[in-house]
């Protein structure tokens, strides 16, 4: 068939373009370094998740309440989704970085400027094919389902797929970062400095943060850890989605206003700043009707169907002045089991944190430890941390009737004693020696002709006849 | 402080027009500013007595920069395919580049390993594979012996025609004067003259010399 000699591209300059940066990564070795080392670590993550679950799950057997707080999700499938996570976080930047930094420093960038096609065709193309990659690299994780699914675990399909979808928003977010570092930074090493500095420094942050209140807490609250551990415990909220979402997009839109050659810098912070304020005002608006739900199964993130419906109808303000300190056990139980599950049930929720210490070993104050409840300009207090006694006192002020709902049914729990030899075999020796294969076929794709090439330019080549005399 | 001010010249249809000047004279400054990827504080482009802003130049100009290596670790035949590609070029046009250029030998080659003739004349085949009507390349000689000057000489003058401009920046001044048929010349940020050969030399008071004592006499 003979090769197409036509003024027109075959494909539109995205598909062109989308190719190039798909064949540039897998010319380069990181993401087959990525691959290798994703395999090994959710294969050591998933071997101990296993073995410590079924560990857990031998007195399950006699013991039905034991039973009940055994959760896949927890003890199997959001350790094994750490080794993405620490992929995500480590080696996933390289990639993204070295998709802008290279040009940059070849400048291959100034002949991609002067396409006919836009900057934000250019840079589109590079964030589909890191997409492609992370999917790819999140292939061994997926295998963990099927794995734990045919050793007879159960899966919580929900919550799974709710723990994907928070290490994507994470991936989205480190691109985005990425981006902008290798757009600003002179060299890829630079880069990768900048953008390890950004996910570590919210490690620092969450570390700082912890046990502390005010702005630290509220800086915390948008850290990256942050945004992925609501996920971990099965809590799908949509300002988070969202927010991570627009903070994806508005950093790739600011990693494109500052790569572009053609416009002044005082232009390019300006432009940027906008970009960064209508993010700001697209984030407040979505948060105006936030979307929470608990995808768990054993429905830990949320009070009974009943409760539910009930603090769902309350149309005033709640406000809950809790006299602890953030470092209180008690305060971290209650924010746990009562706090967080009114945050997702009532409407207008709002919580003050009281107290002279950190930790609150030295309180000498007599109304430590009393929480003050306000609703419709009543009042009442309770030292009490627990859901059985927090919430018929809510209805008390606000007056109301528990709504009769009908209950979901017990969460029975998942023990299983699974054995790891068949896992052990696909992630340390069989995925790998895919993994190594498919980088020696991608090696002679490369080394390949291009797909375009006409029959005239290959048997120029294979002659290797020299025009003109050659150099 | 400027490093261009008060530049004004004419391109026309179908010539090779040199921009001449030694180095730090400000021509690949004043390429990167016509082609839209350097901002100027001030000033205009006009295609056809009609302004041309910025974002538009890139659909009437090409600019090859002197100092890219574009994919290093991709291989030749990959780049010239991918702008062939992007150019939205035919394989015969692709072919004939090749060919015109002698980059047979080195088509499977990694751009990084080309030895610094062969890169040169990789990246003139991407300012040939441009359809654009004006075609800017700096210094489309560096790197190249005598004999590859001349071949390549060939090459753009037969690219040049009725629908197809050349804007070379020089720093050799034989070279410019065996191939171009105007010439702006460029000194310290500012034009010193323009015109052909004889028309500097009439503008400098000179007799029949080269473009070197002319160049010499006006800046």
């Amino acid at each position: 068939m003979p090769s197409p000699d036509t003024a027109q591209p075959r494909h539109g300059p995205f598909f062109t373009l989308l190719n190039k940066e798909w064949r540039d990564i897998l010319a380069g070795q990181t993401i087959w370094v990525l691959l290798l080392l994703v395999s090994l670590l959710v294969g050591y993550s998933y071997t101990q998740a296993v073995t410590l679950y079924g560990e857990a799950s031998k007195p399950a057997q006699q013991l039905p309440e034991v039973a009940r707080s055994l959760s896949p999700l927890d003890g199997v499938f959001v350790p094994t989704f750490g080794a993405l996570y620490l992929a995500n976080t480590f080696l996933l930047p390289f990639i993204a970085i070295r998709s802008i930094a290279s040009e940059r420093q070849t400048g291959g960038h100034k002949l991609l400027l002067q396409l006919p096609c836009w900057l934000s065709t250019i840079v589109t193309a590079k964030v589909v094919a890191l997409l492609a990659v992370w999917l790819i690299a999140t292939l061994p994780c997926l295998t963990v389902v099927a794995l734990w699914s045919s050793s007879g675990g159960h899966v919580g399909w929900a919550e799974v797929a709710n723990l994907f979808l928070g290490h994507l928003l994470y991936a989205a977010v480190v691109v985005g970062i990425s981006f902008v570092a290798a757009a600003v930074a002179e060299s890829s090493a630079t880069a990768a400095i900048l953008t390890l500095a950004a996910t570590l420094g919210f490690w620092v942050l969450d570390f700082a943060a912890a046990g502390e209140g005010g702005l630290l807490k509220s800086l915390s609250n948008l850290s990256l850890t942050t945004l992925l551990r609501g996920f971990e415990q099965g809590v799908f909220s949509s300002i988070t989605m969202f927010g991570a979402l627009i903070a994806s997009a508005v950093l790739i839109i600011i990693a494109g206003i500052l790569i572009d050659l053609r416009v002044t810098l005082a232009h390019k912070l300006l432009t940027s700043a906008l970009a960064a304020v209508f993010a700001a005002g697209l984030a407040a608006g979505v948060a105006i009707r936030p979307l929470n739900v608990d995808t768990t199964e054993d429905g830990r993130n949320s009070f009974p169907p009943a409760d539910a419906a009930t603090l769902a109808g309350l149309d005033k303000p709640l406000h809950v002045l809790v006299r602890l300190a953030p470092e209180d056990p008690r305060y971290i139980d209650f924010e746990r089991k009562v706090l967080s599950k009114l945050r997702r049930s009532v409407r207008d929720f709002a919580v003050t944190l009281q107290s002279d210490t950190r930790s609150g070993l030295f309180e000498n104050s007599d109304t430590y430890g009393v929480m003050v409840y306000r609703y419709d300009g009543k009042q009442a207090e309770s030292r009490s941390t627990g859901e059985g006694e927090v919430l018929p006192l809510i209805y008390g002020l606000a007056g109301i009737e528990r709504k009769a709902v009908a209950d979901r049914d017990p969460y029975p729990g998942y023990p299983l004693q699974a054995r790891t030899d068949l896992a052990q075999v696909w992630f340390y020796g069989l995925l790998p020696l895919l993994i190594l294969a498919a980088w020696v076929l991608a090696h002679r794709q490369a080394t390949a002709w291009p797909p375009r090439t006409s029959q005239a330019i290959r048997s120029r080549i294979r002659t290797r006849r020299p025009f003109h005399g050659g150099m | 402080m400027f490093a261009l001010n008060d530049i004004t010249f004419t391109a026309r249809r179908g010539e090779i027009l040199g921009l001449i000047g030694p180095n730090g004279a400000g021509k690949t400054t004043l390429l990167e500013i016509l082609s839209g990827l350097l901002p100027a504080d001030r000033g205009s482009v006009r295609w056809d007595e009609i302004p041309l802003p910025t974002g538009r130049r890139k659909h009437v100009m090409f600019y090859l920069p002197e100092a890219v290596e574009p994919y290093p670790d991709r291989r030749a035949i990959d780049v010239l395919v991918l702008f062939a590609e992007l150019f939205g070029q035919p394989d015969s046009r692709l072919s004939g580049i090749i060919e015109q250029l002698a980059l047979s030998p080195v088509l499977q080659t990694r751009v990084a390993a080309l030895s610094k003739g062969y890169r040169r004349r990789l990246l003139l085949a991407l300012g040939l594979l441009a359809p654009q009507p004006l075609v800017m390349i700096d210094e489309p000689f560096d790197g190249l012996d005598l004999k590859q000057t001349r071949e390549v000489m060939a090459v753009l003058r037969t690219l040049c025609g009725a629908d197809r401009s050349l804007l070379l920046s020089i720093h050799q001044l034989s070279d410019a004067e065996r191939l171009c048929d105007r010439f702006v010349l460029l000194s310290a940020g500012s034009v010193r003259g323009e015109g052909n050969l004889e028309d500097l030399r009439a503008r400098a008071g000179q007799g029949h010399v080269g473009l070197e004592e002319v160049f010499l006499a006006l800046t």
